[in-house]
């Protein structure tokens, strides 16, 4: 569904990815993971087109991403739910929905979304007049997958989900995206820092580093790797 | 207590109504161009002049005069002047300002800071100094009978007070806060409105959701700029004109706005509103030269005291 | 020498300038050479304030008008000379430099902008009300030098070179010296600056009475010309928008920029005006307007630094600026020994109940914790657990609800950032903020000046600094050229150059690689070694685990545990709230 190969992007002083190759295929939980910094979240940034890739190809679905506008590929079926908890603060909580429905696919299925959304968190059916801006870390977290799930995507993208929210939170998180995905069977790929519970979940793991992929392998290849068990998991 | 005081006292609180409506108006097209893309726009003032002069021709040579006559005429004219200032101030950010701000400098807080100011004040140079080429520097003025007539409240009081309402500066009060209204349900309500407001919120996750935030700039600029301009246009209905008239309202409008907390659109009416009682307030006790002084040292309290402004809700941008 | 052969392009410009003033003999165009010199150190008066602190002025008008009408009424009422009112306004213009920076520099960004806006707008309509819409200068017909009323235009010009001159030559000593450093530090980053030891209200009040002096001159100077002065020619806004104008076409934060933006803008604009401003009035606005906009569309920082990068770039000698390694990438490099040192010394900073709410939020609770000299102590709790709080409360950005925080037994809480730099405490950022057209010597040459009485004293504690963080190499190199290690190592230096006692480091190795980091950490080892105390903030679990001496884990801003690495490593509440369990069940089955 998604491909990237050789990517290179980066800000104006360092470039951050460096040939930076992966492949999600349809219906596939795809972890990525590495340490703070090793341009996880520029990775995210480069398929959304937020950040300009200096070398290398994104396609989706088979057609080439490079002169598709950021704001058109949402409606291409492409989600992307933002590190650190991004709502719209001055918004309610049900019109961050609606935003995240601004999609068509998104509009046409918004009654049944939002009947899941309630479903699976059902604070935020509790809040749905509240300011988003108001929530606690993980009620704005919820928005934001949420409004990722409203825009009834092909492929839901997660960065990392679990950051600054206590664990408690966070194992919720995470059990709710092990539902979406067993009740939407969406294609989903994820950011983690917190890479024992990415690993637990995803079918497919890729791990960067400076900007470099330099391990990939099924979930169970990478979690028997000695090098992933010393750094990440701590065996 | 004398009733002489309490008459000027009303009547200066009528004024103050009056001039505050229409302010407010102007305040709410700079204050959606501010609060939706932190864009200082100096030629906001002279967005304005284009709406009174656009008003006054549109009334004058297209023959609206003659088909409408001279009291709803003016109306019809500032109504379809409005649309025209909207695709100006439209293709004025297509063109240039977008080339400074929006998505191309979304990852560069703060960078584009300069450039964008100096784009404005050129586009301003050119408006003001172009409008001198092209329309003359004669006083122009959009006459209806209704500006010399005025409804009588009261007396009240007895027989001693009564205030007089000049009838086209209360339609033009009346017709303001109409389209403040209309406004506030498009930002409200529409789902433009609310892509809008999202672009404002978090321009960035804006994009995730789909929403192309440099067409909501465009927008908010176009909408911004219409505003202004209705409110320019009420304003000829009452007092003469002139190519440079832009400079004189930039002062209140950025002080209107940021009396009602950047950003807010119901607070920039409200902003608005309380310059124009100030203003005329002042009168009662201050030299009326002093009266857009007294306008600066409101302004200058307020950011001092209380930068959120008083009546917008400060919402912290991610 | 190496100042006055820098001085060379100005001086030859001058002289070139002088020469041809002397030629032009018709009174009209030597008016316009006058008034370019004048605009142009209005444009340098603007650029001292808003070029080099970032903080942009829209209101110089106020110090211009306040200039010329000093200068006006001085000659009025009190039959005073040019030559004694000249230096009268310099004063007046410092003083409401003061005046109006005191409060205003509480302001940021837009905020400052439209407050200056509203300065010379309200004189402007006092000056009004006063009476004074219009003032002219009386002929002194017998005494016209002492009066400054020359016969011979040319004077005018001359007397203007002159002024220029000087104003060039103390925005080159402002440049060059630690009072344009700090001006350049507070531009990019005011916090970093606070941090480096910057007392960065005091600089920014000398940079706007320096350019309410300047502007005060000019503006008199203006009104002796002109003989003639009404509020809007003065106080106006276009006065305003002038300064503006002539620094952001030539180009900000450079001598040259107003100097080139005046001899652009001004002739063409006098000239237009000449020729068809009697036919088309409002052409050379118009002209001038689409000028600015031509520039700012295709040069947004101004010609000065267009042409500049583009001659660097093209006279760079290419393989110079990327020297390119084979850059290996070594993934999972086994860990070092970690060499424990006892936790021994005197306690250098000693932390008790520290508080500290935003609203609701309670972001540091009670943290209290001792700090020893010689030790590295490292902090760790998940994102959000009140960890940069904790530096910001320490090094005085934050004034904590409640707590002490005691440096060598002194109470530090209520001290400015900079008075904490100069008691010895540096930091990092977690976002680094490098002043990318500044060689690595200058950027950490800013952090020097907290110790350095000299520029000399400055520059050898920064090369010293810059050795000590293994830059020696790059030390020439512009900041916008290194990578991201030697990035985090600059700043480590510019924090080392104020001789810090107390290190704090925020996340400085994020972002590097495995390799990259060791070598980071082999700096940091080493200062630790040379005796620096180090507190450090990091994710990065297996260097810490090498690193440190001591840990302090904080959870929903409370310390949750404080001990030796082994300790905290398998301490369950550490593994729940941070590590995770399956580190735990990791460790329970190793």
């Amino acid at each position: 569904m998604l491909a990237l190969d050789g990517v290179c992007a980066g800000y104006s002083v360092v470039p951050v990815l460096k040939d930076v190759s992966l492949e999600v295929k349809a219906g596939q939980f795809v972890a990525i993971v590495g340490p703070n910094g090793a341009g996880k979240t520029t990775l995210f940034k480069t398929i959304s087109g937020i950040v300009r890739p200096s070398a290398g190809k994104i396609t989706f679905e088979g057609r080439d991403l490079t002169s598709v506008l950021p704001s058109e590929r949402p409606h291409l079926g492409i989600a992307h739910v933002p590190e650190g908890r991004q709502v719209f603060p001055s918004l309610s909580v049900m019109e961050n929905l609606e935003m995240g429905a601004f999609t068509e696919a998104g509009q046409r299925a918004f009654k049944r979304n939002l009947d899941l959304i309630f479903a699976l968190m059902p604070v935020l059916a509790d809040r749905r007049g509240q300011f988003a801006g108001t929530l606690s870390g993980g009620e704005q977290q919820m928005v934001a997958i949420g409004r990722g799930i409203a825009s009834a995507p092909k492929l839901l993208m997660l960065d990392e989900p679990s950051m600054g929210l206590a664990p408690a939170i966070a194992d919720f998180i995470f059990e709710k995206l092990i539902e979406i995905r067993q009740q939407t069977n969406l294609t989903i790929l994820l950011v983690e820092q917190r890479v024992a519970e990415a690993l637990e979940s995803a079918d497919h793991g890729y791990v960067l580093e400076a900007g470099r992929v330099v391990l990939d392998g099924s979930n169970a290849t990478l979690r028997a790797d000695d090098r992933v068990r010393q750094a990440y998991l701590g065996m | 207590m004398t009733s002489q005081f309490v008459e000027n006292m009303l009547q200066a609180l009528a004024a103050g109504i009056l001039a505050g409506a229409i302010y407010g108006l102007m305040c709410v097209g700079l204050g959606l161009i501010f609060g939706v893309m932190r864009v200082i726009n100096f030629a906001q003032g002279d967005f304005m002049m284009l709406g009174m002069y656009a008003a006054y021709y549109l009334f004058l040579s297209f023959g609206i005069q003659a088909l409408f006559g001279n009291v709803i005429g003016p109306y019809v004219a500032i109504l379809l002047a409005t649309p025209l200032l909207f695709l100006f101030g439209y293709f004025i950010h297509k063109f240039l300002i977008s080339r400074v701000t929006g998505q191309r400098t979304v990852q560069l807080e703060g960078e584009g800071h300069f450039a964008q100011l100096i784009l404005t004040l050129g586009v301003a140079l050119v408006l003001q100094n172009g409008g001198l080429i092209v329309f003359g520097s004669v006083l122009a003025s959009i006459r209806t009978p209704l500006s010399s007539s005025a409804w009588e409240l009261g007396p009240f009081w007895g027989d001693y007070v009564s205030i007089f309402v000049n009838k086209s500066r209360g339609i033009a009060a009346l017709f303001s806060v109409v389209a403040m209204v209309g406004l506030w349900l498009l930002i409200a309500r529409t789902r433009l409105g609310k892509a809008l407001r999202a672009s404002a919120d978090n321009p960035v996750a804006a994009t995730y959701m789909g929403i192309n935030i440099d067409r909501s700039y465009r927008i908010a600029f176009g909408l911004g700029a219409a505003v202004t301009a209705m409110a320019g246009g009420l304003l000829a209905t009452n007092y003469p004109f002139h190519p440079y008239i832009g400079i004189e309202y930039v002062i209140v409008m950025y002080a209107g706005v940021v009396l009602g907390g950047m950003g807010s659109i119901t607070g920039a009416f409200w902003g608005g509103m309380t310059i124009g009682l100030v203003q005329q307030l002042s009168t009662l006790v201050l030299p009326t030269q002093l009266q857009n002084a007294a306008i600066f040292v409101v302004f200058l309290l307020i950011i001092f005291l209380r930068p959120q402004g008083f009546f917008g809700r400060m919402v912290e941008r991610t | 020498m190496q100042t006055l052969r820098s001085l060379g392009p100005i001086l030859l410009a001058a002289a070139i300038y002088a020469a041809i003033t002397l030629v032009v003999t018709n009174s009209y165009y030597q008016l316009t050479l006058t008034l370019v010199l004048v605009w142009a150190i209005f444009g340098l008066s603007w650029n001292i304030l808003s070029g080099y602190t970032g903080l942009v002025s829209f209101g110089h008008a106020a110090f211009f008008g306040l200039g010329a009408y000093a200068t006006a009424l001085g000659q009025i009422y009190f039959d005073l000379s040019p030559w004694v009112l000249i230096p009268i306004s310099v004063v007046i213009g410092g003083l409401a430099g003061v005046l109006i920076g005191l409060p205003t520099f509480r302001l940021r960004g837009h905020y400052f902008a439209l407050a200056m806006l509203a300065y010379p707008l309200a004189l402007l309509y006092v000056f009004e009300w006063l009476g004074y819409q219009e003032l002219t200068l009386p002929i002194k017909r017998e005494t016209p030098f002492a009066y400054m009323q020359f016969s011979d235009p040319r004077m005018y010009t001359m007397v203007a070179l002159v002024m220029l001159l000087v104003v060039v030559l103390i925005t080159r000593a402002v440049e060059r010296s630690r009072f344009g450093m700090a001006l350049l530090a507070i531009k990019q980053n005011e916090a970093a600056a606070e941090a480096a030891g910057i007392n960065t209200l005091y600089w920014k009040l000398c940079s706007i009475a320096l350019s309410g002096a300047i502007a005060g001159a000019v503006g008199a100077f203006y009104a002796v010309v002109l003989l003639v002065v009404t509020p809007p020619s003065v106080f106006g806004m276009l006065v305003s928008a002038q300064a503006l104008t002539v620094s952001m076409f030539g180009g900000i934060g450079t001598v040259w920029g107003p100097l080139i933006g005046a001899a652009v803008l001004i002739p063409v604009s006098e000239v237009l005006h000449a020729e068809l401003g009697a036919k088309i009035p409002g052409i050379q606005g118009v002209i001038f307007g689409l000028a600015i906009m031509a520039v700012i569309l295709m040069a947004p920082e101004g010609v000065y630094w267009k042409v500049r990068d583009w001659w660097r770039k093209r006279h760079a000698p290419a393989p110079a600026i990327t020297p390119t390694l084979p850059e290996h990438v070594v993934p999972f490099s086994p860990a070092p020994a970690r060499q424990r040192r006892p936790v021994t010394g005197p306690v250098l900073l000693s932390v008790k109940g520290l508080s500290k709410s935003f609203g609701g939020l309670k972001a540091v609770q009670d943290v209290s914790f001792d700090v020893h000299e010689g030790m590295i102590l490292g902090i760790i709790g998940p994102n959000g657990a009140g960890k940069t709080t904790l530096f910001n409360l320490l090094n005085g950005f934050l004034k904590p609800d409640a707590g002490e925080v005691m440096l060598d037994g002194k109470n530090m809480v209520g001290r400015r950032p900079h008075e904490l730099c100069v008691a010895g405490v540096g930091r990092t950022f977690q976002v680094m903020r490098p002043f990318p057209r500044m060689s690595v010597r200058d950027n950490v040459r800013v952090g020097a000046y907290v110790r350095a009485a000299s520029e000399e004293e400055a520059q050898r504690l920064a090369d010293d600094a810059v050795a000590r963080a293994g830059l020696s190499s790059v030390a020439h190199k512009v900041a916008a050229e290194l990578t991201t290690k030697e990035l985090r190592l600059m700043e480590l230096a510019r924090a080392l150059a104020g001789k810090p006692r107390l290190l704090l480091l925020d996340e400085t190795l994020a972002g590097l690689g495995h390799g990259e980091a060791d070598e980071v950490v082999a700096v940091v080892q080493r200062l630790a070694r040379e005796g620096v105390t180090i507190v450090i903030i990091e994710h990065t679990m297996q260097a810490m685990v090498r690193l440190v001496d001591h840990f302090l884990v904080l959870d929903h801003g409370a310390v949750l545990v404080d001990g030796e690495p082994e300790e905290v490593t398998r301490n369950p509440r550490v593994i729940e709230a941070y590590l995770g369990k399956k580190w735990g069940a990791a460790h329970a089955r190793a």
